[in-house]
């Protein structure tokens, strides 16, 4: 894979604005590393809920992170608004994993990248299960 | 998805005991993803101040983190207590790359474990700069030791 640090918006077919809070920048000035996560569960969640059918609350067979991950490149700072993109970078049989990059205001180039790796769990013998047919169209259209 | 070993308590050289928040639970009632990374913050900055003597407050270097990453195995959820290992896996002249495993009390593999990269910069300047000795002494205290480990340090 070519340097993600030099990735565009264009390369995320998912996108979504995430206003930052002033209670995201620690004491020196920046959002905290940690915030960085918060806003790439917003991008997974929403775009999991709203282009992929899951429904956490009523559905038996739902997604469960096992592994995150983020490189930092550039410094994020409230007030700007941060612009997530999200694509899906491969779907194996029960997980899915999303290539995430967080977008600065003003930046052609990320100022995080990484990865969020869905696995969909039975929510009563929490034994991991295939991903539902709907879901799986859904991913083929954003990779 | 990669399988590494579970880790297990005698592979962390340094602990910090962490006690969990009911905001830490999100509405499955376990501790949400993101809050594990302010657990991993807390256990590095604790050792920082308290092993190596940084100053968080009027120091001129800080320590900025470049990669992080978790693996979740099983969950925990407040009111537990939990610990925090910690162990160095690789100390460069400017960075250093912490190994970090969560704890549930009594339990001997970790519920999730992962490592956090931080590269200590000039405060004004944002340039790197050599890890200070005193925090390069602490580091080189909790350094993996585990022969044959991946984590242990190749330079």
């Amino acid at each position: 894979m070519s340097d993600p640090s030099k990735q565009s918006r264009d390369d995320f077919p998912y996108r979504m604005s995430i206003p930052t809070r002033w209670g995201d920048n620690d004491m020196l000035g920046h959002v905290n590393n940690v915030l960085f996560y918060r806003y790439f569960e917003a991008v997974v969640v929403r775009f999991q809920m709203q282009e992929a059918g899951v429904d956490w609350i009523n559905d038996r067979i739902s997604p469960q992170a096992v592994e995150t991950m983020c490189r930092f490149h550039r410094p994020l700072s409230f007030p700007e608004t941060v612009e997530a993109g999200l694509k899906v970078e491969r779907i194996g049989n029960s997980s899915v994993t999303f290539a995430v990059a967080l977008f600065g205001e003003g930046h052609k180039t990320p100022a995080a990248t990484g990865h969020f790796i869905h696995v969909f769990v039975d929510s009563e013998t929490l034994k991991s299960r295939p991903i539902p047919a709907e879901t799986r169209r859904a991913y083929e259209k954003f990779r | 998805m990669t399988q590494d070993p579970i880790e297990t308590r005698d592979r962390y050289r340094h602990y910090l005991g962490i006690q969990t928040r009911w905001s830490d639970n999100d509405i499955y009632g376990h501790v949400n993803n993101v809050t594990y990374y302010s657990y991993f913050d807390t256990v590095v900055n604790c050792f920082l101040i308290a092993e190596g003597g940084l100053d968080i407050r009027d120091g001129g270097i800080i320590g900025v983190a470049v990669e992080t990453m978790c693996r979740f195995r099983k969950p925990i959820a407040y009111p537990e207590a939990i610990e925090a290992g910690l162990r160095v896996g690789k100390l460069g002249n400017s960075s250093v790359r912490y190994e970090i495993g969560i704890f549930r009390a009594g339990e001997d593999e970790a519920a999730a474990s992962g490592h956090f990269v931080h590269v200590f910069v000039d405060r004004d300047t944002n340039a790197p700069v050599p890890i200070p000795a005193p925090i390069r002494e602490a580091l080189e205290r909790i350094k993996a030791e585990a022969p044959g480990n991946k984590g242990r340090s190749k330079r």
